[in-house]
Protein backbone atom coordinates (compact mmCIF):
# COMPACT_ATOMS: atom_id res chain seq x y z
CA UNK A 1 0.00 0.00 0.00
CA UNK A 2 1.11 3.57 -0.56
CA UNK A 3 1.22 6.14 2.23
CA UNK A 4 -1.01 9.15 1.54
CA UNK A 5 -1.18 10.98 4.87
CA UNK A 6 0.40 10.52 8.29
CA UNK A 7 -1.06 11.17 11.75
CA UNK A 8 2.15 11.27 13.78
CA UNK A 9 0.47 11.81 17.15
CA UNK A 10 -1.52 8.58 16.80
CA UNK A 11 1.14 6.60 14.91
CA UNK A 12 -1.24 5.93 12.02
CA UNK A 13 -1.13 6.50 8.28
CA UNK A 14 -3.84 6.68 5.66
CA UNK A 15 -2.75 4.30 2.91
CA UNK A 16 -4.13 3.45 -0.51
CA UNK A 17 -4.13 0.04 -2.14
CA UNK A 18 -3.53 -0.49 -5.86
CA UNK A 19 -7.30 -0.56 -6.45
CA UNK A 20 -7.66 2.88 -4.86
CA UNK A 21 -9.28 1.68 -1.64
CA UNK A 22 -8.01 3.44 1.47
CA UNK A 23 -7.40 2.19 4.98
CA UNK A 24 -5.81 3.32 8.20
CA UNK A 25 -2.57 1.55 8.95
CA UNK A 26 -0.51 1.27 12.14
CA UNK A 27 3.05 2.40 11.29
CA UNK A 28 4.84 1.91 14.63
CA UNK A 29 6.95 -0.97 13.28
CA UNK A 30 8.28 0.87 10.22
CA UNK A 31 8.58 4.53 11.26
CA UNK A 32 9.68 6.95 9.95
CA UNK A 33 7.58 6.86 6.80
CA UNK A 34 6.67 9.62 4.38
CA UNK A 35 3.83 10.16 1.91
CA UNK A 36 4.55 8.16 -1.23
CA UNK A 37 6.33 5.33 0.61
CA UNK A 38 5.17 1.81 -0.18
CA UNK A 39 4.49 -0.54 2.72
CA UNK A 40 3.74 -4.23 3.12
CA UNK A 41 0.62 -4.24 5.31
CA UNK A 42 -0.82 -7.23 7.14
CA UNK A 43 -3.94 -7.10 9.33
CA UNK A 44 -3.81 -3.32 9.51
CA UNK A 45 -0.14 -3.08 10.49
CA UNK A 46 2.78 -2.14 8.23
CA UNK A 47 5.45 -4.82 8.63
CA UNK A 48 8.10 -3.57 6.23
CA UNK A 49 8.81 -0.69 3.89
CA UNK A 50 9.34 -1.59 0.25
CA UNK A 51 12.08 -0.09 -1.88
CA UNK A 52 10.96 2.60 -4.30
CA UNK B 1 2.35 -3.21 -10.96
CA UNK B 2 5.87 -3.14 -9.50
CA UNK B 3 6.88 -6.31 -7.62
CA UNK B 4 4.00 -8.18 -9.26
CA UNK B 5 4.14 -8.04 -13.05
CA UNK B 6 7.82 -8.92 -13.30
CA UNK B 7 7.25 -11.94 -11.05
CA UNK B 8 4.50 -13.25 -13.33
CA UNK B 9 6.47 -12.93 -16.58
CA UNK B 10 5.69 -16.04 -18.69
CA UNK B 11 9.01 -15.94 -20.57
CA UNK B 12 11.05 -15.81 -17.37
CA UNK B 13 8.85 -18.61 -16.06
CA UNK B 14 9.73 -20.79 -19.04
CA UNK B 15 13.44 -20.05 -18.50
CA UNK B 16 13.24 -20.97 -14.83
CA UNK B 17 11.29 -24.15 -15.62
CA UNK B 18 14.02 -25.14 -18.10
CA UNK B 19 16.72 -24.45 -15.48
CA UNK B 20 14.84 -26.59 -12.96
CA UNK B 21 14.55 -29.41 -15.49
CA UNK B 22 18.30 -29.18 -16.14
CA UNK B 23 19.11 -29.14 -12.41
CA UNK B 24 17.32 -32.34 -11.39
CA UNK B 25 19.08 -35.67 -11.38
CA UNK B 26 17.15 -38.20 -13.48
CA UNK B 27 16.03 -41.09 -11.31
CA UNK B 28 16.08 -39.09 -8.08
CA UNK B 29 12.79 -38.10 -6.47
CA UNK B 30 12.74 -34.68 -4.77
CA UNK B 31 10.16 -33.84 -2.13
CA UNK B 32 9.99 -30.20 -1.05
CA UNK B 33 7.56 -28.69 1.45
CA UNK B 34 6.14 -25.22 0.94
CA UNK B 35 5.53 -24.15 4.49
CA UNK B 36 3.13 -21.30 3.93
CA UNK B 37 -0.48 -21.51 2.81
CA UNK B 38 0.09 -18.47 0.61
CA UNK B 39 2.59 -20.50 -1.39
CA UNK B 40 0.14 -23.38 -1.71
CA UNK B 41 -2.45 -20.98 -3.05
CA UNK B 42 0.02 -19.49 -5.56
CA UNK B 43 1.24 -22.91 -6.70
CA UNK B 44 -2.25 -24.05 -7.61
CA UNK B 45 -3.56 -20.71 -8.86
CA UNK B 46 -0.71 -20.25 -11.33
CA UNK B 47 -0.11 -23.90 -12.17
CA UNK B 48 3.46 -23.90 -10.82
CA UNK B 49 3.10 -27.65 -10.24
CA UNK B 50 2.59 -28.16 -13.97
CA UNK B 51 5.93 -26.51 -14.77
CA UNK B 52 7.94 -28.90 -12.60
CA UNK B 53 9.52 -32.17 -13.70
CA UNK B 54 7.61 -35.27 -12.60
CA UNK B 55 10.30 -36.14 -10.06
CA UNK B 56 9.94 -32.83 -8.17
CA UNK B 57 7.07 -33.15 -5.71
CA UNK B 58 5.67 -30.31 -3.62
CA UNK B 59 3.95 -31.14 -0.34
CA UNK B 60 2.00 -28.64 1.70
CA UNK B 61 3.00 -27.60 5.17
CA UNK B 62 1.28 -26.34 8.30
CA UNK B 63 1.53 -22.62 7.54
CA UNK B 64 -2.15 -21.82 7.06
CA UNK B 65 -3.11 -20.01 10.29
CA UNK B 66 -6.79 -20.96 10.24
CA UNK B 67 -6.11 -24.59 9.34
CA UNK B 68 -4.14 -25.36 12.49
CA UNK B 69 -6.77 -24.16 14.98
CA UNK B 70 -8.25 -27.24 16.72
CA UNK B 71 -11.96 -27.81 17.13
CA UNK B 72 -11.85 -27.32 20.89
CA UNK B 73 -10.48 -23.83 20.41
CA UNK B 74 -13.40 -22.94 18.12
CA UNK B 75 -15.75 -24.27 20.80
CA UNK B 76 -14.00 -22.03 23.35
CA UNK B 77 -14.54 -19.02 21.09
CA UNK B 78 -18.24 -19.82 20.66
CA UNK B 79 -18.65 -20.21 24.43
CA UNK B 80 -17.17 -16.74 25.00
CA UNK B 81 -19.22 -15.27 22.14
CA UNK B 82 -22.42 -16.52 23.81
CA UNK B 83 -21.63 -14.77 27.11
CA UNK B 84 -24.18 -11.99 27.81
CA UNK B 85 -23.10 -8.57 26.57
CA UNK B 86 -20.17 -9.84 24.51
CA UNK B 87 -19.29 -8.64 21.02
CA UNK B 88 -16.98 -11.32 19.65
CA UNK B 89 -14.69 -10.32 16.78
CA UNK B 90 -12.51 -12.41 14.49
CA UNK B 91 -11.04 -12.59 10.99
CA UNK B 92 -13.44 -13.61 8.23
CA UNK B 93 -12.07 -17.04 7.42
CA UNK B 94 -12.17 -18.01 11.10
CA UNK B 95 -15.96 -17.61 11.06
CA UNK B 96 -16.53 -20.77 9.02
CA UNK B 97 -14.10 -23.11 10.82
CA UNK B 98 -16.14 -25.99 12.24
CA UNK B 99 -16.13 -26.62 15.96
CA UNK B 100 -17.65 -29.74 17.49
CA UNK B 101 -21.15 -28.23 17.42
CA UNK B 102 -20.94 -25.72 14.60
CA UNK B 103 -18.98 -22.67 13.55
CA UNK B 104 -18.84 -19.08 14.74
CA UNK B 105 -20.94 -18.19 11.70
CA UNK B 106 -23.64 -20.60 12.83
CA UNK B 107 -23.43 -19.23 16.38
CA UNK B 108 -23.90 -15.76 14.88
CA UNK B 109 -26.99 -16.98 13.00
CA UNK B 110 -28.32 -18.29 16.32
CA UNK B 111 -28.05 -14.84 17.88
CA UNK B 112 -24.52 -14.36 19.20
CA UNK B 113 -23.05 -10.94 18.36
CA UNK B 114 -20.06 -12.07 16.27
CA UNK B 115 -18.46 -9.61 13.91
CA UNK B 116 -15.85 -10.01 11.21
CA UNK B 117 -12.89 -7.63 11.36
CA UNK B 118 -9.97 -7.00 9.04
CA UNK B 119 -7.59 -6.01 11.82
CA UNK B 120 -7.51 -6.18 15.63
CA UNK B 121 -7.50 -2.38 15.47
CA UNK B 122 -11.05 -2.64 14.08
CA UNK B 123 -12.00 -4.68 17.15
CA UNK B 124 -10.52 -2.03 19.44
CA UNK B 125 -12.50 0.63 17.61
CA UNK B 126 -15.70 -1.38 18.15
CA UNK B 127 -14.84 -1.54 21.88
CA UNK B 128 -14.46 2.25 22.04
CA UNK B 129 -17.78 2.68 20.22
CA UNK B 130 -19.55 0.29 22.62
CA UNK B 131 -18.31 1.12 26.14
CA UNK B 132 -21.21 -0.77 27.76
CA UNK B 133 -20.29 -4.04 25.97
CA UNK B 134 -17.37 -6.46 26.37
CA UNK B 135 -15.49 -6.77 23.07
CA UNK B 136 -13.32 -9.84 22.57
CA UNK B 137 -10.86 -10.31 19.71
CA UNK B 138 -10.13 -13.92 18.72
CA UNK B 139 -6.45 -13.64 17.76
CA UNK B 140 -5.08 -16.25 15.39
CA UNK B 141 -2.11 -16.46 13.10
CA UNK B 142 1.64 -16.85 13.05
CA UNK B 143 4.28 -14.21 13.71
CA UNK B 144 2.95 -12.26 10.70
CA UNK B 145 -0.25 -11.38 12.56
CA UNK B 146 0.92 -11.47 16.18
CA UNK B 147 2.57 -8.00 16.04
CA UNK B 148 -0.77 -6.53 14.97
CA UNK B 149 -2.46 -8.03 18.03
CA UNK B 150 0.40 -6.94 20.28
CA UNK B 151 0.28 -3.34 19.08
CA UNK B 152 -3.50 -3.29 19.51
CA UNK B 153 -3.22 -4.52 23.11
CA UNK B 154 -0.57 -1.89 23.82
CA UNK B 155 -2.86 0.74 22.35
CA UNK B 156 -5.83 -0.53 24.41
CA UNK B 157 -3.76 -0.31 27.59
CA UNK B 158 -2.37 3.14 26.75
CA UNK B 159 -5.84 4.48 25.95
CA UNK B 160 -7.43 2.86 29.02
CA UNK B 161 -9.94 0.79 27.04
CA UNK B 162 -11.07 -1.65 29.72
CA UNK B 163 -13.93 -3.36 27.84
CA UNK B 164 -11.54 -4.93 25.30
CA UNK B 165 -9.85 -8.30 25.67
CA UNK B 166 -8.07 -10.86 23.54
CA UNK B 167 -8.49 -14.62 23.26
CA UNK B 168 -5.00 -15.43 22.09
CA UNK B 169 -4.48 -18.39 19.75
CA UNK B 170 -1.34 -17.13 18.06
CA UNK B 171 1.22 -19.77 17.13
CA UNK B 172 4.88 -19.75 16.14
CA UNK B 173 6.37 -21.31 13.04
CA UNK B 174 9.57 -22.99 14.20
CA UNK B 175 8.18 -25.65 16.61
CA UNK B 176 5.85 -27.31 14.05
CA UNK B 177 8.66 -27.42 11.49
CA UNK B 178 10.87 -29.14 14.02
CA UNK B 179 8.02 -31.55 14.83
CA UNK B 180 7.61 -32.34 11.13
CA UNK B 181 11.33 -32.92 10.71
CA UNK B 182 11.28 -35.27 13.71
CA UNK B 183 8.32 -37.18 12.23
CA UNK B 184 9.16 -40.58 10.77
CA UNK B 185 6.14 -40.24 8.41
CA UNK B 186 7.80 -37.72 6.18
CA UNK B 187 11.07 -37.54 4.27
CA UNK B 188 11.72 -34.08 2.90
CA UNK B 189 14.59 -32.85 0.74
CA UNK B 190 14.10 -29.14 1.34
CA UNK B 191 11.76 -26.31 2.26
CA UNK B 192 10.27 -23.30 0.52
CA UNK B 193 10.33 -21.03 3.57
CA UNK B 194 7.50 -18.72 4.63
CA UNK B 195 7.79 -15.21 3.20
CA UNK B 196 5.51 -13.06 5.31
CA UNK B 197 6.36 -14.69 8.64
CA UNK B 198 9.98 -13.97 7.79
CA UNK B 199 9.34 -10.23 7.41
CA UNK B 200 8.91 -10.36 11.19
CA UNK B 201 11.20 -13.15 12.42
CA UNK B 202 13.77 -12.90 9.60
CA UNK B 203 15.48 -15.87 8.01
CA UNK B 204 17.85 -16.59 10.91
CA UNK B 205 15.38 -18.70 12.98
CA UNK B 206 15.39 -21.28 10.17
CA UNK B 207 19.11 -21.94 10.46
CA UNK B 208 18.34 -25.01 12.59
CA UNK B 209 16.95 -26.76 9.49
CA UNK B 210 20.29 -27.04 7.68
CA UNK B 211 22.30 -27.15 10.93
CA UNK B 212 20.34 -29.85 12.78
CA UNK B 213 18.55 -31.71 9.98
CA UNK B 214 20.79 -31.22 6.95
CA UNK B 215 18.03 -29.81 4.74
CA UNK B 216 18.15 -26.60 2.65
CA UNK B 217 15.53 -23.89 3.02
CA UNK B 218 14.87 -20.91 0.75
CA UNK B 219 12.60 -18.14 2.06
CA UNK B 220 10.38 -17.20 -0.86
CA UNK B 221 7.84 -14.65 -2.04
CA UNK B 222 4.37 -15.45 -3.27
CA UNK B 223 4.34 -14.74 -6.97
CA UNK B 224 4.74 -17.72 -9.31
CA UNK B 225 8.30 -16.80 -10.30
CA UNK B 226 9.23 -16.41 -6.63
CA UNK B 227 8.21 -20.02 -5.99
CA UNK B 228 9.92 -21.30 -9.14
CA UNK B 229 13.12 -19.44 -8.31
CA UNK B 230 13.07 -20.81 -4.74
CA UNK B 231 12.77 -24.35 -6.10
CA UNK B 232 15.64 -23.62 -8.50
CA UNK B 233 17.73 -22.36 -5.55
CA UNK B 234 16.98 -25.46 -3.43
CA UNK B 235 17.96 -27.70 -6.33
CA UNK B 236 21.12 -25.62 -6.76
CA UNK B 237 22.06 -26.21 -3.12
CA UNK B 238 21.47 -29.95 -3.45
CA UNK B 239 23.48 -30.11 -6.69
CA UNK B 240 26.37 -28.19 -5.11
CA UNK B 241 26.28 -30.25 -1.92
CA UNK B 242 25.39 -27.10 0.03
CA UNK B 243 22.83 -26.89 2.80
CA UNK B 244 21.92 -23.45 4.09
CA UNK B 245 19.27 -20.77 4.54
CA UNK B 246 18.86 -18.60 1.47
CA UNK B 247 16.57 -15.62 1.03
CA UNK B 248 14.87 -15.41 -2.36
CA UNK B 249 12.44 -12.76 -0.99
CA UNK B 250 15.16 -10.23 -0.18
CA UNK B 251 13.09 -7.40 -1.65
CA UNK B 252 10.82 -7.74 1.40
CA UNK B 253 12.48 -9.97 4.03
CA UNK B 254 15.45 -8.62 6.02
CA UNK B 255 17.60 -11.54 7.19
CA UNK B 256 17.27 -10.35 10.80
CA UNK B 257 13.52 -9.63 10.58
CA UNK B 258 11.77 -6.64 12.15
CA UNK B 259 13.30 -6.07 15.58
CA UNK B 260 10.57 -3.64 16.65
CA UNK B 261 7.93 -6.26 15.91
CA UNK B 262 9.89 -8.88 17.84
CA UNK B 263 10.26 -6.48 20.78
CA UNK B 264 6.55 -5.68 21.00
CA UNK B 265 5.69 -9.39 20.76
CA UNK B 266 8.15 -10.15 23.57
CA UNK B 267 6.52 -7.50 25.74
CA UNK B 268 2.91 -8.55 25.20
CA UNK B 269 3.16 -12.34 24.77
CA UNK B 270 4.82 -15.29 26.41
CA UNK B 271 5.06 -18.88 25.25
CA UNK B 272 2.52 -21.43 26.43
CA UNK B 273 4.10 -24.65 27.70
CA UNK B 274 2.02 -26.59 25.15
CA UNK B 275 -0.49 -25.73 22.44
CA UNK B 276 -2.73 -28.07 20.48
CA UNK B 277 -2.49 -27.95 16.67
CA UNK B 278 -5.14 -29.47 14.49
CA UNK B 279 -3.79 -32.72 13.15
CA UNK B 280 -0.38 -32.28 14.75
CA UNK B 281 -1.42 -32.67 18.39
CA UNK B 282 0.27 -30.83 21.25
CA UNK B 283 3.55 -29.11 20.42
CA UNK B 284 5.70 -27.69 23.19
CA UNK B 285 6.24 -23.92 23.31
CA UNK B 286 4.44 -23.37 20.02
CA UNK B 287 1.58 -21.11 21.13
CA UNK B 288 1.44 -17.61 22.60
CA UNK B 289 -0.55 -16.28 25.54
CA UNK B 290 -0.69 -12.81 27.01
CA UNK B 291 2.13 -11.97 29.39
CA UNK B 292 1.44 -11.18 33.03
CA UNK B 293 1.68 -7.46 32.26
CA UNK B 294 -1.31 -7.83 29.91
CA UNK B 295 -3.28 -10.44 31.88
CA UNK B 296 -6.03 -7.87 32.54
CA UNK B 297 -6.74 -7.91 28.78
CA UNK B 298 -6.76 -11.71 28.54
CA UNK B 299 -10.24 -13.00 27.62
CA UNK B 300 -9.32 -16.41 29.04
CA UNK B 301 -8.88 -14.74 32.45
CA UNK B 302 -11.95 -12.53 32.09
CA UNK B 303 -14.35 -15.25 30.92
CA UNK B 304 -14.96 -18.91 31.64
CA UNK B 305 -13.42 -20.89 28.77
CA UNK B 306 -14.32 -24.61 28.59
CA UNK B 307 -10.90 -25.66 27.27
CA UNK B 308 -12.16 -29.11 26.31
CA UNK B 309 -10.10 -31.07 23.83
CA UNK B 310 -12.20 -32.33 20.91
CA UNK B 311 -11.05 -34.99 18.48
CA UNK B 312 -11.20 -34.15 14.77
CA UNK B 313 -14.03 -35.81 12.80
CA UNK B 314 -12.99 -39.32 11.76
CA UNK B 315 -13.65 -38.65 8.09
CA UNK B 316 -11.42 -35.57 8.05
CA UNK B 317 -7.75 -36.04 7.17
CA UNK B 318 -6.64 -32.42 7.61
CA UNK B 319 -3.92 -33.61 9.97
CA UNK B 320 -2.30 -35.75 7.30
CA UNK B 321 -2.68 -32.94 4.74
CA UNK B 322 -1.07 -30.46 7.16
CA UNK B 323 1.83 -32.84 7.70
CA UNK B 324 2.22 -33.34 3.96
CA UNK B 325 1.61 -37.09 4.34
CA UNK B 326 -1.28 -37.10 1.86
CA UNK B 327 -2.33 -34.77 -0.94
CA UNK B 328 -5.68 -32.97 -0.58
CA UNK B 329 -7.40 -35.15 -3.18
CA UNK B 330 -6.33 -38.30 -1.33
CA UNK B 331 -8.60 -37.38 1.63
CA UNK B 332 -11.70 -39.55 1.72
CA UNK B 333 -14.13 -36.62 1.81
CA UNK B 334 -12.29 -34.16 -0.49
CA UNK B 335 -14.63 -32.56 -2.98
CA UNK B 336 -17.58 -34.72 -1.99
CA UNK B 337 -18.71 -34.31 1.62
CA UNK B 338 -16.09 -31.58 2.15
CA UNK B 339 -16.18 -28.54 -0.16
CA UNK B 340 -15.48 -24.82 0.35
CA UNK B 341 -19.23 -24.25 0.57
CA UNK B 342 -19.67 -26.94 3.25
CA UNK B 343 -16.26 -27.65 4.78
CA UNK B 344 -15.63 -30.46 7.23
CA UNK B 345 -11.97 -29.70 7.73
CA UNK B 346 -10.10 -26.45 8.21
CA UNK B 347 -7.94 -26.96 5.12
CA UNK B 348 -11.08 -26.52 3.02
CA UNK B 349 -12.16 -23.35 4.87
CA UNK B 350 -9.37 -20.86 4.42
CA UNK B 351 -8.29 -19.62 1.01
CA UNK B 352 -4.76 -20.48 2.19
CA UNK B 353 -5.78 -24.05 3.03
CA UNK B 354 -4.28 -26.71 0.77
CA UNK B 355 -7.64 -28.39 0.15
CA UNK B 356 -9.40 -25.14 -0.78
CA UNK B 357 -6.52 -24.09 -3.04
CA UNK B 358 -6.53 -27.46 -4.73
CA UNK B 359 -10.33 -27.56 -4.99
CA UNK B 360 -10.47 -24.07 -6.52
CA UNK B 361 -7.62 -24.45 -9.01
CA UNK B 362 -5.69 -27.69 -9.07
CA UNK B 363 -8.55 -30.13 -9.57
CA UNK B 364 -9.02 -28.85 -13.11
CA UNK B 365 -5.45 -29.77 -13.99
CA UNK B 366 -6.02 -33.18 -12.44
CA UNK B 367 -9.19 -33.64 -14.47
CA UNK B 368 -7.14 -32.93 -17.59
CA UNK B 369 -4.67 -35.63 -16.54
CA UNK B 370 -7.48 -38.12 -16.06
CA UNK B 371 -8.86 -37.35 -19.51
Amino acid sequence: MQVERIDETRGLALCAAEDGSQSTVEIALVEPVAPGDRLLVHAGVALVGLEA
Amino acid sequence: MKYVDEFRDPELGRILAAEILAAVEPGRHYKFMEVCGGHTHSIYKYGVDDLLPANVELVHGPGCPVCVIPMGRVDDGIAVAREPGVIFTCFGDMMRVPGSEGSLLEAKAEGADIRMVYSPLDALRIAKQNPDREVVFFAIGFETTAPSTALTLKRAKAEGVTNFSCMCSHVTIVPPLRALLDSPDLRLDGFVGPGHVSTVVGARPFEFIPADYGRPIVVAGFEPLDVLQAIRMILGQLADGRCEVENQYARVVPYEGNQRALDVMAEVFELRPHFEWRGLGFISQSGLKLSDAYADLDAEVRFSVPGVRVADPKACQCGEVLKGVIKPWECKVFGTACTPERPIGTCMVSSEGACAAYYNYGRFAREREVV
